[in-house]
């Protein structure tokens, strides 16, 4: 065995500051003014930014009307499955006191709705919608295919469920003029979700794509019939079937319905005055002690009118601003406490 | 060579028909671990205790590295104990393959490597699959891929599962790609090889049992072979053995008379057709036992006659051997063996914590589980036509069931794989940050140190105790001759410049390095007296510098520079031949019947007619000489207890007197020999000699007959004096040890030293000061005795407290109690404990064990001598069990190996006597200095690192994972994730992973304050980065079009990332989570300030740091008389050197006589960088005393 020669030097680590442990480093020392002036600066802004948001929150106007009950007759219409074809209508009128400024958007919302089970989010093929083979029915389990082995289109549970109520606003003029508030139904869904998530097979004759498929069996029309008026919102590539799509979180969501045409009387907004939605009942909910409703609203940049992260700024501002005093206060007593014990 | 009684047995054993099973040729060894290198890097760890005696293994030190042991990867099995079974005796015919290849011998082909191409797979697929983490996270796969229960897509836990596989079966493969390489290697290593009567060159895989090859000098050994004939006279051969046990000297091997005559004649060699008989493989490596019949004799092998595999031939030009045990059956390769894993504490409480989080992850599917029943009982009825159109209808409580494994897949993320990983990784970082520390270098040996271990550094920040052994570690092992007592009087005591003034003058000869070399350079008596008495010719002067000049082991040789250098076999006989020396009294040279000395410039020969060699028992070494006046003298030196009993009653006077000079001696931490001698009748001699020899040749109670005769002529002797010889420290000891001991480590001192030695080491080392209260010493002989110190010193420690003399059996019930749980009482005060080997090995008896450990936890330092390796490992075994503490053993040499083994963490003190303990190592560095840096910066930092990880860890996969376990109330338990698939898939491994390695890896406690280094900020920074960029790829137009099931996401990202309300919820979070922590830090420095955070304050206030008060020794505390005996020496040297086996040749051999000075030099290079560096050291040491 060769011995090492003496002062050989090649085993002599590397002197960089990596391998020494010596990198300069940023060292957070917790300095009574860094700590105290950070927590003032920050429970300032948080106030002010909850402040905004809650001014801005409450510029926005909101009318929520639940038609569950209302619609009583219609809801238990609803319950008995065999009654689908039976066509239920329901008017609910409403004053609206104050004129909604603006984009005016209307939604449905849903109560109890469980659009977020794992069983119920999973059924769903999105190579289907986007409109590559639309017999591509592998992921839709148990709304795959028909009992005659048909695949369904559009296939899965989420399809199968969806919302189907229609919802007219009508603005009463005057006591005997009713006319109806144009309502758009585009520019509803994202970009990326009318352009890439979902496409037609084609645009020149939907019924023939769609031919060998069958609708899903809670649907009264294939998916072709979605929009009877318009034409170029049916297919996949209809509003309403995309803004259904997505799964909410939570049991209780909204999803955006149309939104005001702001043409003739509504250039400004929907002004004050009394109004009804006239709702062909569909959907039934009162099967899973649901509810839904009906929502005009207005938005601000944002959002809606939900007070949530306003007051949850503000609380937090507030938070810190009285704990950097209560700091401020022990820091300087301990201080001067300190200060007299090294004195003496 | 007679056959002696052993072989005859050997043959009438033989008569069975040995039994041999069916073996593949090529037995595969598992286990060694053997890497590339230049030298055959097979070294080999000796295991000395018998609890140890299984535990071998194979370490490459070149290339190999700490890696090596990172994992429980290695799956190490020994594969030779199986096979021991196997065999019962090998029969081995020299040139007859055929014969041998009845009995399918192993032929020299070794396999190191684990894997072939094909095997590889299946078998380490196999192996990790048996760590627990990963079987748990397969059976998570394969819970997902059942459909009723899958909750997460199989990719969520494949990903990381593959990604960490094969990460580590890329790292198996590397490292077994290195084995084949060096397997390689190795196998097609040449060696000349007789075939068919012809000298041919062949590889060593091809080489057979029953060959016979030729060695040339400076080569590895092939094979085990049975030497037959070799260059040198008397068929000696010369072969290192380091790589076998550490052994830096030369070993002799001898070939039998008869083949040894067969020289280099390759005709007779090929003819010679003996048959050996012998042992089995097995792994012992100083026994062997053989026969070989060859000629119609019988000649008795042993292990004189064996060169084993991985020696190196030296000093000899050619030899010839014939194999008797190859490839795996080698010696060598039968000590490979099984390592032992260490795992740390942090290791085994993440192993409860993960236990205690699977339990909590339980709980929470069990709650979920009940909450999907009572769901789906009440609402999800009525989303059953949703659901599941026309399925079967499922009861609630099933649904239940399933949602229970949906949860625990979703939950596991609280422990993911990457935890795992992450560890290893940042142990591996922090060893690296051992490894490339220049301040734990030792530039003096280019000494780096080495973390051996990657998986224990944090456990270096909880060492409560360290077991230091002595020699070596705490003390350079460099001997200095300092004082001595001749006749009555004191010489040495004057230390003045003077001296080296005396000393110039008297040496007649240049300043020889070499020599001094040998010493230890700073030869500082220089005692005027004791020149003048050597001037005036004080007889007893002569007689005792005579006495140092002649008996000794001590091996001279010349230089090619003609200067004179001591081969010395302990360093004690180097100090003391090299004192004589520079008195004038100068040891020349040996042959084996004779001793050139030069008396005060005359050349004396003295013929040595026997040397009675050291052994621990006799502690003592004579030798027996006549001068040329035809007077034979014995001279003896040894431990002065035992040479006091065999004087001569007429010594009475000198021995009182000699006596207060040695305690005077042993006081000051000198280790001392008494010399004496003893003039011989001719006649009464030759009888003597007679009788010994008859006793050498007996075959029975040979042993117990020499030492008889050795006793009877040892007696009557006539003392001459003492010497005293200094055990210098290392450097910057004591610093250590008052700062670890600041520190609360307590120190215990192992060592195999004299109780006095080793005390006054503890004073030299301020582990022992007057100021403590009382020093307990436990020397009992029987149990009875040590019981009734222990108690009596435990009274006195606890004082009035009458709790613990209160009789047998209360107390026998107590340490019952005691055993279960030991408590610490404050005991106020200082204690020390000084045990000896005797009595703690009736202190570590069962009943006695728990007052020992009590006791000796009290106090503030423990010194054991006299202790034997096995018992260093009791003592660590016995804190380590009843004190749960975490133990570090520190020692340089083979006898700390068992130490280093058991305690929990092992260091070695490399550069030092051998490897062996360095083999054993979790860590090494060269000086014990180091441990101070080791454990208060390396291990507190790594343990605080490793927290802070895990706090990081648990909170980041909590945080995610409790998520889930919210949102099931929402979602009716249906065990729907709140995040994408993909972004649980890469969380832990790609978006998180990175920020909590930096932390793990870099933070410093400095202060207590995180430290952000720019790769935190890179890895923090570039993480998020990562993640955006990431979360945009996969929320792509481009991905979904190729992948619409995988990535339903598109424009998600976009869409939602341009929502002002999502960055101000961010924002908000964020704040609302820091300010928190922020508050509780900046209040906790005010309430209640950590230590640091005063040091910090008191830093700012003062600006100045407080240096820290070190303690210089005391003076030494002058107690009852004690013998400092010690001497550093090996038995076996006196009869090596009468059989005259190591002279050297007088004629080396032409063809290896350059390379003979070179090798035989190697020894004083490495004893010359010693003394240059030692050089240093002393004199800045020198300086610091004297200051």
């Amino acid at each position: 065995m060769e011995e090492t020669p003496p002062h050989c030097l090649s085993r002599l680590p590397d002197n960089s500051a990596l391998k020494q442990q010596e990198l300069p480093a940023h060292q957070l020392y917790f300095t009574a003014t860094r700590v105290l002036s950070a927590f003032f600066t920050m429970g300032i802004f948080c106030l002010c930014m909850g402040i905004i948001l809650i001014v801005s929150a409450r510029s926005t106007q909101e009318i929520e009307i639940n038609y569950t009950r209302t619609c009583a007759n219609c809801a238990k219409l609803r319950e008995t499955a065999s009654n689908f074809d039976k066509e239920c209508t329901c008017s609910i009128p409403f004053y609206l006191s104050e004129k909604m400024m603006g984009n005016v958007y209307m939604y449905y919302k849903l109560h109890g709705f469980h659009q977020n089970l794992y069983r119920y989010i999973q059924s769903r093929s999105n190579r289907q919608l986007m409109g590559k083979d639309v017999k591509a029915v592998e992921d839709c389990s148990p709304f795959k295919t028909s009992n005659s082995n048909t695949p369904i289109v559009p296939c899965g549970a989420i399809a199968n469920s969806m919302f189907n109520d229609t919802i007219i606003l009508s603005y009463n003029i005057n006591s005997s003029a009713q006319i109806k508030v144009p309502m758009l139904k585009s520019g509803l869904t994202w970009w990326t979700d009318k352009y890439i998530k979902f496409q037609n097979p084609s645009f020149k004759n939907l019924a023939d794509e769609f031919r060998g498929t069958t609708k899903p069996p809670n649907w009264p029309n294939p998916i072709y019939e979605l929009d009877e008026k318009d034409p170029r919102n049916n297919g996949f590539l209809n509003e309403d079937f995309i803004v259904w799509m997505p799964g909410a979180a939570f049991p209780t969501f909204k999803k955006l319905y149309g939104r005001l045409n702001q043409t003739h009387h509504f250039k400004e907004g929907l002004p004050a005055g009394n109004y009804s939605f006239n709702i062909t009942y569909n959907f039934p909910v009162t099967r899973f002690q649901g509810e839904k409703s009906v929502v005009l609203s207005t938005l601000t940049w944002c959002g809606g009118n939900s007070l949530f992260l306003g007051l949850a700024y503000t609380v937090t501002g507030a938070v810190t601003w009285l704990a950097s005093f209560a700091m401020m206060a022990i820091h300087t007593m301990l201080k001067s406490k300190k200060r007299s014990f090294f004195h003496q | 060579m007679a056959p002696p009684a052993m072989g005859q047995s050997f043959m009438s054993a033989n008569v069975k028909k040995p039994l041999f099973h069916k073996r593949s040729n090529q037995q595969e060894v598992i286990g060694g671990e053997i890497g590339v290198g230049e030298e055959l890097s097979y070294l080999l760890l000796v295991n000395f205790s018998p609890i140890h005696r299984a535990k071998c293994r194979i370490i490459n030190e070149a290339t190999r590295g700490y890696l090596l042991r990172s994992g429980e990867r290695s799956g190490v099995t020994m594969f030779c104990s199986e096979k021991k079974s196997l065999e019962v005796e090998r029969i081995v015919k020299a040139n007859d393959h055929e014969y041998n290849e009845k009995f399918q011998y192993a032929d020299n082909r070794i396999h190191t490597s684990k894997y072939s191409i094909l095997t590889f797979l299946p078998i380490n697929l196999f192996e990790q699959f048996q760590r627990v983490a990963n079987a748990y996270f397969l059976c998570l796969l394969i819970l997902q891929l059942i459909p009723e229960i899958s909750s997460l897509t199989w990719f969520t836990t494949i990903v990381p599962l593959v990604l960490v596989i094969t990460m580590t079966a890329v790292k198996d493969a590397t490292d077994d790609f290195f084995r084949h390489k060096s397997d390689n290697q190795v196998n097609n290593r040449q060696s000349e090889v007789l075939i068919d009567s012809k000298l041919q060159n062949e590889k060593w895989m091809n080489v057979k049992v029953g060959d016979i090859i030729k060695l040339e000098n400076n080569q590895f050994v092939a094979a085990d072979l049975l030497l037959l004939s070799s260059s040198e006279p008397h068929g000696l051969c010369y072969v290192e053995t380091a790589e076998l046990d550490g052994e830096t000297n030369l070993k002799v091997r001898q070939a039998l008379s008869v083949t040894s005559e067969l020289g280099a004649d390759i005709s007779r060699l090929a003819r010679f057709d003996g048959i050996v008989v012998c042992e089995a493989p097995n792994n012992k490596l100083d026994k062997f036992m053989g026969l070989l019949s060859w000629k119609d004799s019988k000649h008795s092998l042993n292990n004189e006659k064996i060169i084993l595999r991985g020696c190196i031939l030296r000093n000899t030009s050619w030899c010839f051997g014939m194999v008797i045990f190859a490839g795996p059956d080698t010696k060598l390769m039968q000590n490979s063996g099984k390592t032992k894993f260490k795992r740390t504490s942090i290791d085994r409480l993440m192993n409860t914590l993960v236990l205690w989080i699977f339990g909590f992850l339980i709980c929470l599917g069990i709650i979920l589980a009940i909450g999907n029943s009572i769901w789906e009982s009440q609402i999800g009825d009525q989303f059953r036509t949703f659901l599941f159109w026309n399925e079967g209808e499922k009861s609630s409580v099933f649904s239940g069931f399933l949602t229970f494994w949906s949860y625990i897949i979703i939950l596991n993320t609280v422990v993911p794989i990457s935890l795992y990983v992450s560890m290893e990784v940042i142990r591996l970082g922090h060893s690296y940050f051992i490894n490339w520390d220049r301040k734990m270098y030792y530039s003096q040996k280019a000494i780096p140190a080495e973390a051996r271990t990657t998986t224990l550094n944090e456990e270096l920040g909880q060492i409560e105790y360290i077991f230091s052994d002595k020699t070596g570690t705490l003390t350079q092992n460099i001997m200095t001759f300092k004082r001595c007592s001749i006749n009555g009087r004191i010489y040495g005591e004057v230390h003045d410049a003077l001296g080296q003034k005396t000393e110039v003058t008297q040496e007649k000869k240049p300043v020889d390095f070499s020599v001094k070399s040998q010493v230890g350079r700073e030869f500082q008596f220089f005692d005027h007296s004791l020149m003048e008495s050597i001037e005036l010719g004080d007889p007893k002067v002569h007689e005792f510098l005579r006495l140092l000049t002649l008996c000794h082991t001590v091996m001279s040789e010349e230089n090619s520079a003609g200067e004179l250098i001591y081969q010395v076999q302990s360093p004690d006989e180097g100090a003391l031949v090299t004192a004589a020396r520079n008195f004038g009294f100068i040891f020349k040279s040996r042959t084996p019947d004779t001793i050139t000395i030069e008396e005060l410039g005359t050349p004396v020969t003295y013929q040595l007619l026997a040397i009675l060699d050291f052994n621990n028992t006799r502690k003592r070494m004579s030798v027996i000489v006549q001068n040329p006046e035809g007077q034979i003298k014995l001279y003896s030196k040894g431990a002065d207890t035992i040479l006091f009993e065999k004087l001569h009653p007429s010594n009475e006077d000198l021995l009182s007197l000699t006596s207060d000079h040695l305690s005077e001696f042993a006081g000051e931490g000198l280790r001392t020999l008494a010399i004496a001698y003893r003039d011989l009748d001719d006649k009464y001699f030759k009888e003597w000699h007679k009788m010994l020899e008859d006793a050498n040749a007996a075959t029975e109670e040979r042993d117990e007959r020499i030492a008889g005769l050795y006793e009877e002529i040892e007696r009557d002797l006539m003392l001459l004096g003492a010497t005293a010889v200094e055990d210098k420290l290392q450097e910057g000891v004591i610093e250590t040890v008052t700062s670890l001991s600041l520190a609360n480590i307590k120190i215990w001192v192992l060592t195999g030293d004299k109780q006095e030695t080793a005390i006054n080491i503890g004073y030299a080392c301020n582990m022992l000061t007057d100021d403590m209260n009382d020093i307990f010493v436990i020397a009992g002989n029987t149990a009875v005795e040590v019981r009734e110190e222990l108690r009596k010193a435990k009274e006195n420690l606890f004082g009035q407290n009458s709790n613990f003399s209160n009789g047998h059996v209360v107390g026998e019930k107590k340490q019952q109690l005691e055993l279960d749980s030991v408590v610490e009482e404050t005991v106020t005060g200082d204690y020390a404990l000084i045990i000896n080997g005797h009595s703690l090995a009736h202190a570590l008896e069962s009943d006695v064990k728990n007052d020992l450990l009590e006791l000796a936890c009290m106090c503030k330092t423990v010194v054991c001598c006299r202790v034997t390796p096995l018992q260093k490992a009791q003592v660590v075994e016995l804190v380590k069990k009843y004190r749960n503490a975490v133990t570090l053993a520190i020692g340089d040499g083979a006898n700390d190996v068992s130490m280093i083994k058991s305690a929990h963490i092992g260091v070695g003190i490399s550069g030092q006597e051998g490897l062996q303990a360095v083999l054993a190592s979790d860590y090494s560095f060269a000086q014990f200095r180091y441990l101070q840096r080791l454990l208060l910066v390396h291990g507190r930092w790594s343990y605080f690192r490793m927290c802070k990880f895990l706090c990081y860890f648990f909170y980041k996969n909590f945080a995610f994972t409790l998520v889930h376990f919210w949102f099931g109330f929402f979602c009716g338990f249906s065990a729907q994730t709140v995040y994408d698939q993909w972004f649980i898939t890469l969380f832990n491994i790609v978006y998180t992973s990175l920020p909590v390695l930096a932390m793990g890896i870099f933070d410093q406690i400095a202060l207590d304050t995180s430290y952000w280094t720019f790769i935190n900020h890179v890895f923090i920074w570039g993480s998020i980065a990562i993640y955006f960029s990431i979360l945009f790829a996969m929320h792509s137009n481009g991905i979904f079009g190729i992948f619409p099931n995988q990535f339903p996401f598109v424009g998600n990202a976009r869409h939602s990332l341009t929502q002002k309300c999502i960055w101000l919820v961010i924002l908000l979070t964020t704040v609302a989570s820091v300010m928190p922590v922020v508050a509780f830090r900046f209040l906790k420095v005010d309430l209640y300030p950590t230590l640091s955070d005063q040091i910090r304050q008191r830093q700012k206030a003062q600006k100045k740091a407080r240096p820290l008060s070190s303690r210089r020794p005391r003076t030494r505390r002058s107690s009852s008389r004690r013998s400092g005996y010690a001497f550093a020496h090996q038995e076996g040297y006196g009869e090596l050197i009468t059989s005259g086996k190591n002279m050297r040749a007088k004629n080396p051999p032409p063809t290896s006589g350059l390379e003979k000075t070179h090798y035989n030099s190697t020894s004083w290079i490495e004893n010359l960088c010693k003394k240059t560096t030692d050089t240093v050291s002393s004199i800045s040491q020198d300086k610091t005393v004297k200051l």
